[in-house]
């Protein structure tokens, strides 16, 4: 790969995700500086998101690869549904157990068959989606705030898979495993909190 | 020297901030607006990094689909000319995004008419969703014809750019890319549905 190609797909990657920020409303609350916000703000999506990142890079390749692509897909049809209004039983406590959850397999660093990974990421991702779809502000531009929405999910696994990738040394598996724990923890306190 | 220019040019075509749908962009009106046009409209933008991605990763794909593509935008924009403006063809751009989105996320090798099917469709509809907001008749066919080039020019940039993501971190990048685009568009396609 050359240098300017390489430097190209950068600027391109940054820009995708910058380029339609004002579109149609201009509404910052709306458009793409909301969509991206959303999911920064819910502390529970957050925790999920990095642990999904956390667990995707504590699994290798192929799982680094496909978890987060698998995961924004199924997290827009949990989202759509939300959207149509059909209704998905239990979000709240499903996000907050998708945190326990992913939390713990990468406390116990589980290494289930990648299908296995991928149906359980994909049933929280549905909780997720469903949530964010739910909760998408009237009046918002549709497209600008799902491409931040999206984006800001993508950037969430990105920073779990960094800090994942610090599994290849002994000092960072630990330091790995102790962030699983924390979401794990996070996940006990949000179902403590709905009880 | 001309990959270099195509990444420049897809560069600079990212930095487009603002989608104000389909006035002249800037206030440019003419050949020049009709150009900057596919830049300006985000599920536009979105339908064609999706096509030249596809198009791109396809290593055993010939310029077939490209060609395809403008003849799809050529015979939209004649049809344009002969004043039919059809409804949904905005949403219609958004499902090709979204299926030349999953493709890319897939990221398997697959017949070529298949992306001419697609190629051929998308142009055919991003041409209808172009209406020109021109006062004269000579302005309005100038500016369609700056919005065919624009559109096949970005394509071909796009893919370009594509084609060079063979391997390592950018290959897969592109296929997250493609997942984000199809997330995208089945959210709005989804509000779409309900407003």
């Amino acid at each position: 790969m050359t240098r300017p190609v390489t430097r190209a797909f950068a600027i391109l990657l940054c820009l995708t995700a910058a380029a339609p920020a004002l579109a149609h409303t201009g509404d910052v609350v709306g458009g793409f500086v909301g969509g991206l916000a959303h999911p920064v703000l819910g502390p529970d999506h957050v925790a999920a998101m990095v642990a999904v990142g956390l667990w995707g890079a504590f699994l290798g390749s192929p799982a680094i690869i496909l978890l987060p692509i698998v995961f924004p897909l199924v997290m827009a049809l949990g989202g759509a549904l939300g959207i149509l209004g059909v209704p998905v039983p239990g979000t709240e406590i499903g996000i907050a157990i998708s945190a326990v959850l992913l939390g713990l397999v990468v406390v116990l660093a589980v290494k289930p068959p990648l299908w296995i990974a991928a149906v359980l990421v994909g049933v929280f991702a549905i909780f997720h989606g469903h949530a964010h779809g739910a909760e998408l502000p009237p009046g918002a531009d549709a497209l600008a705030y799902s491409l931040g929405f999206v984006v800001a999910t993508g950037l969430l696994h990105l920073a779990g898979i960094a800090i994942g990738l610090l599994a290849r040394w002994p000092a960072g598996r630990i330091a790995v495993r102790t962030a699983g724990a924390l979401v794990a923890l996070s996940g006990l306190f949000f179902l403590a909190r709905l009880a | 020297m001309i990959r270099r220019a195509a990444a420049v040019a897809l560069g600079l075509a990212m930095t487009a901030t603002p989608a104000l749908a389909h006035p002249a962009p800037l206030g440019i009106g003419g050949f020049f607006g009709g150009l900057l046009h596919p830049l300006f409209v985000p599920a536009h933008v979105l339908a064609v990094l999706a096509l030249g991605l596809l198009i791109g990763r396809q290593a055993a794909w010939t310029g077939l689909v490209a060609i395809t593509f403008i003849l799809g935008l050529t015979a939209g924009l004649g049809v344009m000319t002969l004043g039919v403006v059809p409804l949904l063809m905005n949403e219609a751009v958004l499902a090709f995004a979204l299926i030349a989105g999953l493709l890319v996320a897939h990221a398997r090798s697959m017949p070529e008419a298949v992306g001419c099917v697609l190629a051929v469709l998308a142009g055919f509809c991003i041409a209808l969703d172009s209406p020109p907001e021109a006062v004269t008749l000579s302005e309005a066919n100038r500016m369609l014809l700056g919005t065919g080039i624009g559109a096949a020019l970005l394509l071909i940039a796009v893919a370009a750019v594509a084609a060079r993501l063979t391997r390592g971190w950018p290959r897969i990048a592109a296929r997250v890319l493609g997942s984000w685009i199809a997330a995208s568009a089945i959210l709005v396609l989804a509000l779409r549905l309900v407003r």
